[in-house]
Formats: C-alpha cells, structure tokens, sequence
C-alpha cells in the first residue's frame, strides 16, 4: 500500500516548537504536537547513549498505533521528526534520509534570511518555508502512492 | 577620436573583465554580510524611509570609489552618449562587480532617463521581507541607487536614482529608474566642500 507523511515537525536547540506540518485528516494538529514532543525525549536518549553517533540520521524513534516517528538531529541540535502512517510495506532508512535532507535544505534556506531572528524561539513564519515543506509531503505522498 | 562601442562589444568587454581582471567572493558571504547590514540599520533607525536613506548614502560613497576600479579595469574611454552610459553600466559595471546583467529599457522621448529592470540579484538570496517591512517601504537594495549615483557623479553625471518595483516586495520585476539631470562641469560635486 502506500507509507505517507502525516506530519513534519521542528523543534529548536531549546526544544521549543518551531513548525509543525499536519498532512493528514486523520488526527488533529495537537496529536502531532503531542508525538513531537514526546520525541524529543527519545532524541535526547538516544543522543546521550551513544557518543560516537556521528549520523545526523536517528532512525526510528519509536511507534505508536499505525505511526512511525522518525528523527534527524543537526549539530546545532535543531531536531526534525517525521511521522510516517505505516499501512504496509517496508520503509527504507533511504527515503527517509533523503526527506530529512531536503527538510535540512528547507530550514537552511529559512535561516539565511537575515529577517529571520534565529534567538527569539518563535516560531517559523514564512510562506516561502512553508511552501517548501509542504512540497516536501506532497512530493513524498504522491511518489509513493504510484509505486504500486 | 573612437568611435562609440557597440551593444556586442560592451557585453564582450564586461564578460572578459568579469573572467580574468577580477578577484571573486563567496557569494553566501556577501549576501548574509549585506543582510545582517540592513537588519542592523533596521534596528538602529526603526524607520524604513531613514534606512533607505542611509542605504542610499552607504551606497554613494561606494560608488565615488567603485568608479574609478571600474574605469581601471575596464579600460573603457568617455561616453559619447547617455544610451553608452546605460549599456556600460548594466554590461560592464555590473557585470563586473556582481555577475549579473540587468536589462536597459523604457528610455524616455528626450534619452534622458532609462530603467534597469533585474532578472536576478545577489544581494535578496533567501531574502523574505517581514511585514513591517513592507508596510514601512523598505528598499531592500537600495545600496545600489546610491552606488550609481556616486559613481555617475565622478564621472560629471549628476543623476536621481530611485527604485520603481521590487520582486521583495511582491512586484513582478525589479526595476531601477535612473533619471539624468545635468552634466557638471568642473565643479566639486554637491556636498564635498
């Protein structure tokens, strides 16, 4: 069947909430929160164990009912968590990689506007990121719905 | 006397003087350096219609400088007429200094006044104005008027540089106007004294 994005979620070195993408009409925007927020736990975990981890890739984090949360932590410790409805099917750490990517891309091209004040912990407020995302979840959705 | 340059050869002098007589940057550097300028001048004025006023006037004292590497480097003689003085600017001059040609258009009925409409500008790379700035009238690259301005002056054009439309600023082009208002001579420009 098909693995879709349900969500991309931001969350900053202070572990404040800095964008949250809902893709899905299954659950409400505050369940997303909520498993962002849960996962920063489960980043901080798996960063503190193990030292030598030298990937910005974490992999799956954990599961929950039908959804699969994945993280990717940069060196500034800005964290991204992707959460992924498993219907069927095996997802590849590949793909998963190559979203967390193009998320990086995303943020990248966010901070570089010297508008943006990278110090204030607000959110991200900008069309043209979140443009960018949501290409992100459309691209991911409509690829792997015609792998059939 | 020789003769004025063609459009070709302006556009061949500016693409050899950009390859071989010019040291390059990177260009992240320069737009996150001109981005952190403006934002600085943002917080210190708080008054949009000041910043560019004094983005303006940063950009004048470029330009009296920038003129004379221009004229070094490019080698180039005296305009004969205001239209050379457009395409050395847009062809060589920006070319030169940021690799990039912007378009030479809407010429006036008496020639005295053209736009320079830009297809593409290093300094707004990631650039998204918030909202205030947009309400405020921000120029974003208004550094670029004053440039123009000083650099014409050195070379005794007195001009007014203004922004029409800004692609930051939702327009569909970004287009400079720059208007000639005398030629001087052999006076000390305005200012200086």
């Amino acid at each position: 069947m098909s693995n879709e994005i349900n969500c991309i979620a931001l969350i900053g070195k202070q572990n404040n909430p800095l964008y949250l993408k809902n893709f899905s009409n299954t659950h409400p925007d505050l369940k997303y929160h909520y498993i962002a927020h849960t996962s920063i736990d489960v980043i901080e975990e798996r960063v503190a164990s193990g030292p030598k981890n030298l990937d910005l890739y974490l992999g799956l984090l954990y599961a929950m009912e039908d959804l699969a949360v994945y993280g990717y932590m940069t060196n500034t410790r800005v964290k991204f968590v992707a959460v992924v409805s498993v219907t069927e099917g095996i997802i590849r750490d590949a793909e998963m990689k190559t979203i967390f990517k193009k998320i990086h891309s995303a943020y990248l091209s966010q901070i570089c506007n010297p508008f943006y004040n990278l110090d204030s912990q607000q959110s991200i407020d900008s069309k043209a990121f979140s443009r960018a995302i949501e290409a992100i979840g459309a691209n991911t959705n409509t690829k792997t719905t015609m792998d059939i | 006397m020789a003769t004025a340059p063609s459009a070709k050869q302006f556009k061949a002098l500016g693409e050899e003087v950009w390859k071989s007589k010019v040291e390059k940057i990177n260009a992240e550097l320069f737009t996150l350096t001109y981005g952190s300028l403006v934002v600085q001048l943002v917080k210190d004025y708080e008054d949009y219609t000041e910043v560019n006023k004094q983005l303006e006037q940063m950009g004048y004292n470029i330009g009296q400088r920038l003129i004379e590497d221009f004229l070094a480097r490019s080698g180039i003689g005296r305009c004969v007429e205001f239209r050379d003085t457009a395409e050395a600017v847009s062809k060589i001059g920006f070319k030169m200094f940021l690799n990039i040609a912007p378009n030479v258009a809407n010429w006036s009925s008496d020639m005295k006044e053209f736009s320079l409409i830009f297809d593409e500008n290093p300094l707004t790379e990631f650039v998204e104005l918030p909202e205030d700035a947009l309400e405020g009238g921000l120029w974003y690259s208004n550094i670029y008027c004053g440039v123009l301005r000083g650099a014409l002056e050195m070379v005794q054009m007195q001009v007014e540089t203004t922004f029409v439309s800004d692609v930051l600023r939702g327009d569909d082009a970004t287009e400079i106007r720059v208007k000639l208002t005398r030629y001087l001579e052999e006076e000390v420009p305005a200012g200086e004294d």
